[in-house]
């Protein structure tokens, strides 16, 4: 029997932002798979190697193929992340294991024909909590524009002996993104804020 | 009609109580958030007109998305309509309760049935629940379910969500006895 019990995908697209266009019309996909905590029961387990190189591939190849679905495949894609929400049962190294780790990451990004790190977030969790994933550009990272973050939730998991695993992607940067990037931003320190009181 | 967004969720049960579900149980929810036709009129006692101009742009907006994100034969269906708190419970039933809404869904899924329905006044990201039945048969016990959705910054006070919901089979285990053994 597989170890994905759900897998929920949602897509979001954005037309209006306070009752006017965007200005860049941006889908946002998510996709989130409730999983067995493969060290379920087991304590501290000391190498989590052999369970995440078996099981973060099969998730990432599951949750890459919806993704690119969904958002009209991997070259329509702009930015990523991927989040971890572990159940109550299990260590928050259970998480880390299944998404920090190449057999995870190198898969997703190549998937996703991304180069950048992958943005994350991790929690504890009850079920049904929504997990909030962040997103950046998939090959330059520190493009402001593309800073974001999307909401994913499966409303049963993860049960305590569960992980969620989820990941994240947009085809632009942020619908209305107008805050400027490091070549227009002032030098900012202490000193000149200090300066302008 | 102001569309602010479409929110679609496609939602797969690959085991349940320990057993595999073969194939995946497979749910799909398309939602729109849409400015209340009637924010800031005060109590409009005759709400044909709003319900003329909104219900079928919604119908022939949803129907064909849900039906494709669901991508094999709807089973099973319903609707919700979620009412931002400065509405009223009756702006989101008028908008789904009128064969001008929901004559779209059924031709689209080949359906005869009345579509089960979700309406409730409620703050954004509030969850809700869409009941769906089987679409030609409401008496089908198999059929008989629910999906949950959750749009965290909608509806807001002014807004209203529209959503409608197909499932491509009835629970994922279903094994209850059918309803005539007990009649």
């Amino acid at each position: 029997m597989s170890p994905i019990r759900r897998v929920v995908t949602s897509c979001e697209e954005l037309s209006l932002e306070l009752g006017a266009a965007v200005h860049t019309p941006v889908r946002r996909g998510a996709v989130a798979v409730a999983v067995r905590n493969p060290w379920a029961g087991r304590g501290v387990v000391a190498d989590l190697r052999p369970e995440a190189e078996k099981l973060a591939p099969v998730l990432a190849r599951e949750i890459a193929d919806r993704l690119t679905a969904v958002l009209g495949g991997a070259d329509a894609i702009a930015s990523f992340g991927k989040a971890a929400l572990v159940g109550l049962d299990g260590e928050a190294e259970h998480g880390d294991a299944l998404i920090h780790t190449p057999y995870f990451g190198n898969v997703l990004r190549e998937l996703l024909h991304g180069t950048s790190i992958i943005a994350f977030s991790e929690e504890r969790a009850v079920a049904g909590t929504t997990a909030t994933v962040p997103v950046w550009h998939k090959t330059e990272a520190a493009t402001r524009s593309h800073y974001s973050a999307t909401q994913i939730r499966v409303p049963d998991g993860p049960r305590p002996d569960e992980l969620v695993i989820t990941a994240a992607a947009a085809t632009g940067p942020r619908p209305n993104a107008r805050i400027g990037d490091r070549s227009t931003d002032p030098a900012v320190t202490l000193e000149t804020l200090e300066g302008t009181r | 009609m102001k569309l602010r967004k479409t929110v679609t969720l496609v939602d797969e049960i690959h085991t349940e109580g320990g057993e595999t579900v073969s194939p995946a149980a497979r749910t799909a929810v398309v939602a729109a958030v849409i400015d209340n036709p009637w924010a800031g009129q005060g109590f409009v006692r005759d709400l044909s007109a709003g319900i003329d101009e909104t219900a079928p742009r919604l119908g022939a907006l949803l129907a064909p998305l849900v039906v494709k994100a669901l991508g094999r034969p709807v089973e099973a269906y319903g609707k919700a309509a979620v009412v931002g708190l400065d509405g009223e419970v009756e702006h989101g039933s008028g908008l789904i309760h009128t064969l001008k809404f929901g004559d779209h869904f059924r031709e689209a899924a080949s359906a005869t049935t009345l579509l089960p329905a979700l309406e409730k006044v409620a703050p954004a990201g509030t969850v809700f629940d869409i009941p769906l039945k089987h679409i030609t048969d409401a008496t089908v016990r198999s059929h008989h379910q629910s999906v949950e959705v959750r749009i965290p910054d909608a509806p807001r006070a002014g807004e209203i969500v529209i959503a409608l919901a197909a499932a491509g089979q009835g629970r994922p285990q279903a094994r209850l006895a059918p309803l005539a053994t007990e009649q």
